[in-house]
């Protein structure tokens, strides 16, 4: 008798499958060429992670396959941008869209071509604070923490050492703008100065005349809100070379191993912080990486749980359409409910099906508040003996 | 009156700040620049593909260093690239025979008109950057070993007690050396030599030249050898120094072109007081004078504005505004440049 | 061949394109092509005005374009009520002091003799005019940009309808084209492209930077639009009666919650080729009579005149021409072209962002487009504009799969495979230079040449 109830339960599972499956398409939206393609390079294959194991589990809406279709943002294009993101949803008819990486080609696509169209974008990256009161009609939903909260971050750890003066550069586009402000906001509010706030250009042979101009204003501390492997970089070792500042705040975009390799020694003492926990998320997840061959870098993680959020909000809300996934989006990446971990999106799956709740945690220990950001979680680094070292998380 | 250490604080600052990087910054302007100009004189065009052949030239000779470097060769405190530079210099020569044999030499024949070229030099500035970055790729490449300072700006602090540093990269003194030894060179060659004596020739009247037997075809092709063997050590100077990124150099192009406008097209001179010119006003407009002043100044008159003329981000708009104003006030530059 | 029956043959496969696009990937996407292939080939007009109807030699495309993308967010976006309040006057006065250093620098260069006495005067003037205008400016700029700058922090625009830039774009362009006509135009014809280059980064960095007006690398986004939203369509009665009806079809036996899922599909699918339909309207019109003014200024006397000046400079100066003259006038109609197409695209993308304005894209693109449908025929340019951003854009995917299908043979995982994927993006530089060198070399007219008319 048991035997047989078995047996027809298995026959109902699969006579389900069949019955409800389909094929669930989801974008994977970034900056394969232009000014990030390094980063994306990681971040594109995290998320393709994370919708490959989906797929395999068969665990997604009673066995649904998910593949993945890229588009090409460029980064700074709007106008290429939009076009491929067209291209992704009417032409490909991706059911969702991880993306785009860049603020402004992010807005361009959502408000020409996701608005209209009712797609769902939750992008592992685009941390402009004005994206957070972005009108999006519940469609837009980021895993990266706005720079608005690296502010305080950033405001808090130099109080706490002590510091009284800064001179703040930033590389000149709507990131490196956007976190200098909310620096230096932050900063002068708790009573810190801040003695210039100049912007440097990426792709410059030549820094000389910035590091002149922020050696002219002085501080403790320059803080430099760039990248690690573009202007960011030379503008601190132009700055240890004529002696202009010895230690340095390295905000997210500057976390990075290369940077002491490239350095050496001449670099200890200086500290910063980047998105990171130390939830056992961030641990499996280098170690997927790894498998999976490529590297756990900058917003990888976030690129994970962007796809691995909207397919679990699928799973809630018992279907791929956007208008239906984006009311559950924010429950699944809260609790109550379950936590789980990177690798396990099966387990997460089957307990929505069964009626359960999940509280996402990912990668990234993702909590989504306001109107769908991450609350970001920072881990604090410093640069000790030539080599990055954690020091605390905050 | 400010006292003796302030006043040397004030000198030292800058030196360190303006000085130094003006002369290095000036020197790899003028080597872009005499090549610029090089080509103007006879060929009697502007080539926009400069920047990037200065990019090909220098990719080639990092990966000759690299190699170098993977079996062991080094030249103890200087740079490994040195010993790869030939091999660089080679291939952009190389390449620019290349180029004018199946680009230029058409439009020569056809007697196109200046503007011809610089389109074709345009196609020729796609390609040749196409190229770069398919081998090479897009982003920053660093290529210098050795020992990396003359001077370094803490020990220079312990030596004087001075509040200042004072840095001198071993690029920067090997900018400037070699920057001279090449114009000293190019000079000799276009003043002493029989080839640099038609060139000279060539590039004031054509005709003439043609009618007392001097070889077109020779003269072209050592116009090019020369400004190739320029454009890759310029281009290598620059990449020790800063770092290489096929960007940039197409970013050069601005301040390279001003430069050999500034000084007067088509004149080695020239091209060289240009180098200096813009590099140096560069620095000039674009240094706050806050520290400057305020060791210098009495203690009433301290200053908390930066006292900047123009903010960095403008730098590049400095050599362009000098342009114009040369344009406007002495269309020939300074040293009567040659207008066809 | 006649040129007519080329142009038709050209154009046709254009449409061919287009069409195919349409089937295969989707309408939408085949209209977004369109739209800009629309806008590339207004400004691919603009230049061949220069180049083709008075050989000026103009690489600072971008600039232009990038003015009338400004002009675009300056007429539409509202005013910033708190900001003008925080700076407005300040910035004013500002404005004042530096006309008035200039009127005064004029009327001392004019009324003094040269010597050393008008030079001290013209120091004096101009550092004089610097400290007053500073003065006012710097305060103004701090206190505009940190008005709410996460949101604002600049002074906002006028807040008219958007269409209203596109003229207004062209005239920015022009006054630029003028100024910078006036100092190069009559020297060395290689001065201008060196001029035009450095004017174009020159805009384009005063775009990124100049954060209380145009709010710099922060962009301004929802512009207003010309046309309809989708949302607003799908949501009008009309308009949903216009669908219930054109996909009658697909509609017709279906009941209740199966028919709404599809009408819903049919509304999102139908409002955005509607929105790109009218989009595509407003540039064609625009694009129609630019062509059309070109047209007949080309065969007017104003048309030889340019030609034959074009043709050989010195005859034309020794038939009494105003050489320098003319070739401003081409030099701003041509630039101030530029700028409605930069307007244009700017009012498409629906926002201002600086950042994207690249030399690539906005200066040799535009090039290559010209010189590939034909310099010198307006027809040509306009078929330049098409073919090549339809290949820019499709190009992406096929160098892709052409590498790829080009290193099957080498094992999986071997380096050089990867790095010519990897590189493959970058092929497209090399590939517009050969196309650009080819075609001068062995078609210097173009696809569609110019026409003779003798």
């Amino acid at each position: 008798m048991k035997k047989t109830l078995i047996a027809a339960a298995l026959l109902a599972t699969a006579s389900a499958q069949t019955a409800n499956a389909e094929d669930i398409k989801i974008g994977v939206f970034l900056g394969f060429t232009g000014a990030i393609e390094s980063l994306v390079a990681d971040m594109g294959p995290a998320a393709q992670l994370a919708i490959d194991e989906v797929s395999k589990s068969g665990a997604l809406l009673d066995g649904s396959t998910v593949t993945w279709v890229r588009g090409d943002t460029t980064c700074t294009d709007s106008a290429a941008a939009t076009a491929s993101a067209e291209r992704l949803i009417t032409s490909d008819k991706v059911h969702a869209i991880v993306g785009g990486d860049c603020s402004g080609v992010t807005t361009a696509a959502l408000q020409n071509v996701a608005m209209p169209n009712g797609t769902v974008m939750v992008s592992p990256s685009a941390t402009s604070p004005a994206l957070s009161t972005i009108e999006d009609n519940g469609l837009f939903f980021r895993t990266a923490p706005s720079d608005a909260r690296q502010g305080v971050i950033v405001s808090d750890i130099l109080n706490e050492k002590g510091i009284k003066e800064i001179a703040l550069t930033y590389t000149n586009n709507d990131y490196g703008k956007g976190l200098a402000e909310s620096i230096e906001k932050n900063y002068t509010e708790s009573g810190g100065t801040v003695t210039i706030n100049a912007a440097h250009e990426d792709g410059k042979g030549d820094y000389s005349s910035e590091v002149a101009a922020l050696a002219a204003a002085g501080g403790e501390v320059l803080v430099v809100a760039g990248y690690i492997d573009q202007g960011g970089k030379a503008i601190i070792q132009a700055s240890l070379d004529t002696g202009a500042f010895d230690t340095f705040y390295l905000p997210d975009g500057m976390v990075g191993d290369s940077l002491p390799e490239a350095l050496g020694t001449d670099l200890d003492g200086s500290y910063g912080a980047a998105p990171g926990t130390d939830s056992e998320g961030a641990g499996i997840f280098a170690e997927m990486a790894t498998a999976g061959g490529f590297k756990a870098g900058p917003f990888t993680a976030e690129s994970y749980d962007a796809a691995a959020l909207i397919m679990l909000a699928m799973q809630a809300a018992g279907s791929s359409e956007s208008s239906k996934l984006k009311e559950k989006l924010m429950d699944v990446a809260n609790a109550p409910g379950e936590k789980i971990l990177p690798g396990e999106l099966a387990k997460g799956l089957k307990i929505l099906a069964d009626g359960g709740e999940v509280d996402y945690v990912g990668a990234s220990a993702v909590e989504l508040i306001g109107a769908g950001e991450s609350a970001g979680n920072y881990r604090q680094i410093a640069i000790e003996g030539g080599k990055l070292v954690t020091t605390g998380f905050r | 009156m400010p006292e003796t250490v302030d006043m040397l604080n004030a000198l030292v600052l800058f030196t360190n700040f303006v000085l130094i990087p003006g002369v290095t910054y000036g020197s790899q302007l003028a080597l872009g620049a005499l090549g610029v100009t090089l080509i103007y004189a006879v060929l009697r065009f502007s080539n926009f593909a400069h920047g990037d052949i200065m990019a090909f030239g220098t990719m080639i000779t990092i990966l000759v260093t690299w190699w170098l470097q993977s079996v062991g060769v080094s030249l103890g405190p200087l740079p490994t690239a040195l010993l790869a530079l030939p091999f660089g210099i080679a291939a952009t020569v190389l390449l620019c025979l290349f180029i004018d044999r199946y680009v230029y030499r058409y439009y020569r024949s056809q007697k196109s008109r200046p503007v011809t070229f610089v389109m074709a030099s345009l196609g020729v500035m796609f390609m040749v950057n196409g190229l770069v970055r398919f081998i090479i790729g897009a982003d920053d490449q660093r290529f210098f070993d050795g020992e990396r300072f003359i001077i370094k700006a803490r020990e220079f602090k312990k030596m004087t007690g001075l509040n200042e540093g004072l840095a001198i990269k071993t690029t920067q003194g090997l900018t400037v050396v070699i920057a001279l030894v090449l114009v000293v060179f190019v000079f000799w060659f276009l003043q002493r030599t029989r080839s640099g004596k038609a060139m000279r020739a060539y590039s004031d009247n054509e005709d003439l030249s043609l009618l007392s037997g001097i070889d077109p075809d020779k003269v072209v092709r050592t116009t090019w050898i020369m400004a190739a063997a320029l454009t890759a050590i310029a281009g290598v100077l620059y990449g020790l120094d800063k770092s290489f990124k096929p960007f940039t150099y197409f970013q050069l192009l601005l301040p390279i072109f001003a430069a050999a406008i500034v000084g007067g097209i088509g004149q080695p001179v020239g091209a060289i007081v240009g180098g200096y010119v813009i590099a140096f006003s560069e620095m000039i407009v674009t240094y706050p004078y806050k520290k400057f002043w305020n060791y210098l100044a009495p203690d009433e008159w301290q200053t908390s504005s930066l006292l900047q003329l123009l903010s960095t981000e403008y730098k590049f708009a400095v050599s362009f505004m000098i342009l114009v104003i040369v344009l406007l006030v002495r269309p020939t530059g300074i040293f009567k440049g040659k207008v066809y | 061949m006649n040129n007519a029956l080329r142009a038709t043959l050209a154009f046709s496969f254009m449409a061919l394109a287009l069409v195919g696009v349409g089937l295969y990937q989707s309408w939408a996407l085949s209209l977004t092509i369109l739209n800009l292939c629309i806008i590339s080939s207004v400004m691919a007009l603009g230049v061949n005005i220069q180049w083709g109807y008075a050989g000026l030699f103009n690489i600072g495309i971008m600039g232009f374009a990038a003015l009338g993308g400004a002009a675009a967010m300056l007429v539409s976006t509202p005013p910033v009520a708190n900001a003008w309040a925080a700076g407005g006057w300040n910035i004013l006065f500002s404005a004042v002091g530096l006309i008035a250093t200039i009127i005064v620098a004029t009327l001392v260069y004019k009324n003094i003799p040269k010597g050393r006495l008008r030079s001290l005067a013209m120091i004096v003037v101009l550092v004089t005019g610097y400290l007053c205008t500073r003065y006012f400016f710097d305060p103004a700029v701090s206190a505009i940009e940190s008005t709410d700058s996460a949101k604002t922090g600049f002074l906002g625009g006028l807040g008219l309808p958007i269409i209203l830039s596109w003229p207004v774009g062209g005239l920015f362009a022009a006054g630029a084209a003028w100024v910078i006509g006036k100092v190069v135009l009559g020297l060395r014809s290689d001065y201008l492209a060196i001029a035009t280059l450095g004017i174009s980064e020159i805009v384009v960095a005063m775009l990124k930077n100049e954060d209380w007006l145009t709010r710099g690398v922060k962009n301004v986004n929802g512009l207003p639009r010309p046309v309809p939203y989708e949302l607003q369509l799908q949501q009008s009665e009309w308009f949903t009666g216009l669908v219930e009806k054109l996909y009658a079809n697909s509609l017709a036996g279906l009941e209740g919650a199966a028919r709404s899922t599809v009408l819903k599909d049919a509304l999102i699918e139908a409002s955005s080729i509607f929105v790109k339909l009218c989009y595509a309207g407003l540039f064609a019109t625009v694009l129609l009579i630019i062509l059309t003014l070109c047209v007949l200024a080309l065969n007017s006397p104003w048309g030889r005149m340019m030609r034959a000046i074009r043709d050989n400079e010195t005859a034309a100066e020794a038939m009494g021409k105003d050489v320098t003259g003319r070739h401003l006038q081409v030099f701003i109609l041509g630039s101030a072209i530029c700028g409605i197409a930069g307007a244009m695209l700017t009012t498409l993308d629906g926002q201002l962002t600086p950042t994207s304005y690249i030399p690539l894209r906005f200066t040799f693109l535009i090039w290559v487009m010209v010189i590939v449908g034909g310099s010198g025929n307006n027809l040509g340019s306009i078929l330049g504009g098409f073919l090549i951003w339809f290949v820019w854009t499709e190009a992406e995917p096929a160098g892709t799969w052409l590498m790829t299908f080009l290193t099957n043979w080498m094992p999986e995982g071997n380096a050089v495979k990867d790095h010519l994927i990897q590189g493959a993006q970058h092929m497209r530089l090399f590939l517009m230079g050969f196309i650009l060198l080819l075609v001068m070399r062995f078609a210097p007219r173009g696809i569609l040449p110019e026409r003779h008319a003798h």
